[in-house]
């Protein structure tokens, strides 16, 4: 069983999800040729990308040029799978999950989550597979749990970086509609009667629009 | 070599074919032949399965609407087709859903031999579990 990877949103499509759709130029490599080839998940623009190595088959195209070695080579066949009918209703509707907010495309585009990390590296897609060895499996269930907690880490570290310049952003635009809108909470006259109540005068710069010529109006 | 860069505008004419709600291949349809046995089109005339229609891995009976002038089939026989492709969605045994471009039809005789010896684009797994695995042999790629 694999767990593929959602191609609108990129989120895990456990076996029993989804739907695939099968295009009709879909075609994969031989076995042979598969020995020779490394898949990729380009997060950045959350394409599998084949790394090929001297051989002239293939293949899926990386468009984002993060990494070095996405050489565009040619364009395969596909099978797309999507996790559940929003996803798929999405691509019927021809929607480029690059520019879809709540896509892991688009959210890895514009800076949101984290686009680099060695943490991915664990969650390569490989094609050759494993002989069931007892020690190396418990190795491997140890490690997630110390894998996943690392990366939470770097993603909660990448987040509260991408807030930092809000605080002081915020409390700053909170001071000015304190000082402009007060008499939404106390009525003006009340104010005028009570110098208490006022807050001390802030000073705003404003910018002056310059004076404009009465010109006539046109007819 | 070079490509032009994935998008979706190369995905349009696909979509163009998803938009439509897509049912059973029933009496009418008209399925592409993807084998090299001759024929380029038959009409379903017969589902060997099921009342609605015949789906993704069903054998049909067809007629043969369109012929290459000298292939082993000829335009207007009574032939046996193996579905190795339907657009409407089929569920697998672990419960996700499989769909395809198009309709098409692999050649068969009665004992449910391919007809051909060569089988175009790709075809589903299941085929191994309706017992055609000559057809899955020949296959590009399997889905």
């Amino acid at each position: 069983m694999r767990l593929e990877k959602c191609w609108f949103c990129s989120s895990t499509v456990y076996p029993g999800h989804g739907i695939q759709f099968v295009r009709n130029d879909a075609k994969i490599p031989n076995d042979t040729d598969l020995d020779m080839i490394e898949f990729e998940f380009c997060y950045a623009c959350c394409l599998i990308v084949f790394v090929v190595e001297n051989c002239s088959i293939i293949v899926f195209v990386c468009v984002c040029n993060v990494k070095d070695e996405c050489n565009v080579l040619s364009l395969a066949g596909y099978v797309f799978r999507f996790c559940r009918s929003k996803c798929h209703k999405n691509f019927k509707m021809k929607r480029n999950p690059r520019k879809v907010k709540w896509t892991k495309a688009y959210r890895r585009l514009n800076g949101k989550d984290m686009t680099q990390d060695s943490t991915f590296e664990f969650e390569r897609k490989r094609n050759r597979p494993e002989r069931y060895d007892r020690n190396l499996a418990e190795n491997t269930l140890k490690a997630i749990k110390k894998i996943d907690k690392i990366r939470v880490a770097r993603e909660e570290r990448h987040h509260s970086q991408r807030m930092s310049g809000n605080r002081s952003k915020d409390s700053k635009e909170a001071a000015v509609e304190l000082e402009q809108s007060i008499h939404m909470i106390k009525a003006p006259l009340v104010l005028a009667q009570d110098k208490s109540r006022t807050l001390p005068k802030l000073q705003v710069k404003v910018s002056q629009p310059q004076a404009e010529k009465n010109q006539p109006m046109e007819e | 070599m070079l490509s032009p860069p994935v998008d979706m505008a190369c995905l349009n004419v696909w979509f163009k074919i998803l938009q439509q709600q897509r049912t059973f291949i029933q009496m009418r349809t008209i399925l592409k032949v993807v084998d090299n046995s001759g024929a380029k089109k038959v009409m379903c005339i017969q589902s060997l399965k099921g009342k609605k229609g015949a789906r993704l891995g069903d054998t049909i009976v067809a007629s043969v609407k369109e012929a290459m002038p000298n292939g082993k089939v000829k335009k207007g026989k009574v032939v046996y087709g193996v579905v190795v492709r339907a657009a409407m969605q089929r569920g697998r045994c672990d419960g996700s859903e499989v769909k395809f471009d198009d309709n098409a039809v692999v050649l068969v005789d009665k004992q449910g031999q391919p007809i051909g010896t060569r089988v175009f684009g790709p075809v589903p797994h299941e085929l191994r579990k309706k017992k055609h695995v000559k057809i899955l042999t020949l296959a590009e790629h399997i889905a």
